[in-house]
């Protein structure tokens, strides 16, 4: 070609665009929609041939992808829009609650559980784990409170909750060895699961204390009686219903503290000095990838009346420490409604007019003593036979 | 794969009755890879010269030497073409009449586009829109492509075309390719320039000397090349009743995108961000909320990156009244920072305008102003040209003079650079 010549000059239009073929752009056949002015593929002009449809709805593009995986929706308590995956809501962007600030748990009429933020703390860094055996006749409770230095408390609290809750559910069956040693067992499982959910190390490792109970009903080849097993500062109360003599009334603090508040008291503290001196709530023994010893201190007890399990968290016991105290709280709040669930709620919203100073779990089983109640061994004996 | 990240910069404490929330989104891209390479499509490359006759022969034969070596940067199988322009535009290379008005690069079409392109001959006059026209259709005679760039050299002003020929070609091809340009010498006018590149997410700048051309063009085409990420969108949902009040790219210039959104639902917003390669671009977003009370926490914005129907990251601008004042006087730094780069790049075009049109008083307050801006941000690109514009007596006050025999060039390049923003960050 001579540069005396024109260059060829591509014709760019003039002319009125085409419209879409069957749905397809004309002239390169992609699938364009009936009122698109322009192809999404070659870019050609097109002539609209209906008026695009109307906006959608508030929320997302239904074609587009979250982010993240999409729990259950929950919805939003200002506008009754969605909450997204993100924690706020897809309409008015106003904060969803954290599933994870308050939960409840009660899988049988006897067994109940509250896990809650608490007042003065950003995050819940307790877990709660509540298990029934299908027959109603053995219970597990486990509450694990993650040690706030470390940077995924809640993690390690979580993780460890659910494998010594797994792992009770399935061991912790038999004599009270077999039971002590599942104990045992779910504390080290616990441990393991802690270590395998967290990434840090050192002190900010992932760290969580560990409290269990296994509560075996009085059912035909069963030995009723309350096991229980602890590491760190978490504790396990038993409260007998006030008898006919109120000197047989059993009240006690199940477990023994690994914190410096339990030093001085063996050391001849009194029990509410020692836990007001400044290191009391430092714990000597713990759940985590830095824990030395996770043997937790196990023990049964066989009590002589009807009363209630207490598992909890430091964050009732700062307020109630001595059993006495507890049984009070737990009195007041049965005057309202005695069933455990909103026994449980009663106890952490008490917990928190005090000042809420740190996250709140409390898990309840009431326990009976069956064999004066021959109505509850019936209920109990219509189900298929129990293997001991 | 590309990935995308995202983080945000803000104070999200408002005072009781409070209703702006102003933040600053980081968005960050690696792992882009090429143009073309990518399975985001084939990626095309257009080549638009200025060949009319004020080019004359020295800066015909410099724009000849730098196409050919463009050419050698853009990678084998890309689409391209080069397109001549005086007040027509000439389809060059291919030397097709009809159909696909580009090829794919290989060493053949290579040599031969060499060969059109030695043929250029400065003639004629400059009628922009043409060529802006021809590579829109060329773009759209191939099918499907992923990155659709081009770079457009000028050295004149548009003299065979009215402003709204030149505005209409220019919103022809808005959101259909990309266009850095760049004038040779200093007979073209900043303004004209760019609004082209400005609506077509390019960017614009002054090449002084017509020796510095194939540098240029160089740069220009690895950036384009390295961009494997075509046609990304930043999406913006505010809540019901809230209200974007600007939404800026601040970094690495400061382009307002505010009026450039489309609706993608009745709470999100799409604003065309173009290709990307390896980099991070900063946005300065500004929304108005209604107040609640002290206490209350909700989301004023979610910021997203998405390319086609997919979110690659999200960003959450939130709102938390108090009563704190001590939370809720503070400015965040990346918010101040980013508020005076765009007041500097305002006042600097004030200022030349001003001085173009004899307003010296104008002029003289605005330069000022830009000089102490310049320095407080740290802009050391920004005081540099400014001193080639004024004489300063005092920094930190904005006491400047104009300077008396100033050359064209440096005001034009302080023009040209006068969005180029600098960050405080690493």
């Amino acid at each position: 070609m001579s540069n005396e010549e024109p260059w060829p000059l591509l014709d760019g239009g003039g002319t009125t665009p085409p419209s879409a073929v069957e749905g397809r752009c004309p002239t390169c056949t992609y699938p364009v929609t009936a009122w698109a002015s322009f192809c999404e593929g070659c870019g050609a002009p097109l002539l609209p041939t209906a008026p695009p449809p109307p906006l959608q709805p508030s929320g997302g593009s239904t074609a587009t992808r979250r982010l993240g995986a999409e729990a259950q929706p929950r919805s939003c308590a200002q506008c009754g829009g969605t909450i997204d995956a993100d924690g706020y809501c897809q309409t008015c962007g106003t904060k969803a609650p954290d599933p994870r600030d308050h939960s409840e748990a009660a899988p049988a009429p006897w067994l109940a559980g509250v896990c809650d933020r608490g007042v003065q703390h950003t995050r819940n860094e307790d877990a709660l784990a509540l298990w029934v055996s299908p027959e109603g006749d053995r219970a597990v409770l486990v509450v694990c409170d993650g040690v706030s230095s470390s940077a995924e408390a809640d993690v390690a609290s979580t993780a460890g909750a659910e494998q010594a809750c797994r792992v009770l559910a399935e061991q912790a069956v038999g004599s009270d060895d077999a039971i002590a040693e599942a104990l045992v067992a779910a504390a080290a499982e616990a441990n393991a699961a802690i270590a395998a959910a967290t990434t840090g190390e050192g002190v900010s490792a992932g760290s969580a204390t560990f409290a269990a109970a296994v509560v075996v009903a009085g059912s035909p080849g069963l030995d009723p009686g309350i096991h229980y097993g602890s590491l760190g500062d978490s504790r396990v109360y038993w409260i007998g219903d006030p008898g006919s003599a109120p000197d047989q009334v059993e009240r006690l603090l199940l477990t023994r503290d690994d914190s410096m508040a339990q030093e001085f008291i063996e050391q001849g503290m009194p029990r509410d000095e020692a836990e007001a001196m400044p290191k009391a709530h430092a714990i000597t023994k713990w759940l985590g990838s830095d824990a030395t010893d996770v043997v937790p201190r196990t023990g049964v007890l066989r009590p002589g009346s009807d009363g209630w399990l207490v598992v909890c968290s430091d964050g009732l016991w700062n307020y109630a420490s001595e059993p006495a105290a507890l049984a009070e709280q737990l009195d007041a709040a049965a005057v309202a409604d005695p069933s455990p669930l909103a026994l449980a709620r009663a106890l952490v919203a008490w917990a928190n007019a005090q000042g809420g100073q740190d996250n709140v779990t409390v898990a309840l089983a009431r326990h009976t003593v069956r064999l004066e109640e021959p109505a509850a061994d019936v209920a109990a004996g219509e189900g298929k036979p129990i293997d001991g | 794969m590309a990935e995308f990240t995202s983080a945000v910069y803000q104070n999200e404490y408002l005072p009781d009755g409070g209703t702006d929330v102003n933040a600053i989104v980081t968005i960050s891209c690696t792992g882009a890879g090429e143009a073309g390479k990518t399975g985001a499509g084939d990626a095309g490359e257009i080549i638009i010269v200025d060949t009319s006759g004020s080019m004359g022969q020295a800066n015909m034969n410099a724009a000849k030497q730098a196409a050919m070596v463009a050419l050698d940067h853009i990678l084998d199988g890309t689409y391209f073409a080069v397109v001549a322009g005086n007040h027509k535009a000439y389809l060059a290379y291919p030397m097709v009449q009809t159909g696909a008005g580009m090829v794919r690069m290989d060493p053949r079409t290579r040599a031969e586009a060499r060969r059109a392109i030695s043929f250029f001959r400065a003639d004629g006059g400059t009628a922009m829109g043409t060529w802006l026209n021809l590579a829109k259709a060329l773009f759209a005679s191939v099918g499907p492509l992923g990155n659709k760039h081009a770079i457009l050299l000028t050295d004149g002003e548009n003299h065979n075309e009215t402003q709204s020929q030149l505005d209409t070609a220019i919103a022809n091809c808005v959101g259909h390719f990309q266009v850095d340009a760049r004038g040779v010498g200093v007979d073209w006018k900043v303004a004209e320039i760019r609004k082209i590149a400005q609506a077509l997410l390019g960017t614009v700048d002054i090449i002084p000397n017509a020796s510095q051309l194939g540098a240029v063009f160089t740069e220009l085409l690895r950036n384009s090349m390295a961009r494997g990420v075509a046609n990304a969108e930043l999406r913006i949902w505010i809540p019901q009743g809230a209200q974007v009040q600007f939404v800026r790219q601040v970094s690495p210039t400061v382009e307002d995108l505010t009026h450039r959104g489309t609706p993608v639902n009745q709470l999100t917003m799409s604003y065309p961000t173009g290709s990307w390669g390896d980099e991070e671009r900063d946005y300065h977003l500004a929304i108005r909320l209604a107040a609640k009370t002290v206490g209350q926490e909700q989301l004023a914005a979610r910021v997203q990156l998405a390319v086609g129907n997919e979110l690659l990251t999200q960003g959450l601008v939130k709102a938390k009244w108090s009563a704190d004042t001590n939370l809720t006087a503070q400015i965040n730094p990346e918010v101040a920072h980013y508020t005076g780069q765009t007041e500097l790049a305002q006042v600097i075009q004030e200022g030349l305008a001003a001085q173009a049109v004899g307003d010296e008083a104008t002029a003289t307050t605005k330069l000022g102003r830009a000089v102490q801006l310049a320095t407080e941000t740290g802009n050391a690109e920004a005081t540099a040209k400014l001193r080639k514009v004024v004489d300063v007596t005092d920094a930190r006050t904005g006491t400047v003079q104009l300077r008396r025999a100033v050359d064209k060039a440096d005001v034009m390049a302080l023009d040209t650079a006068s969005t180029k923003t600098t960050r405080i960050r690493g």
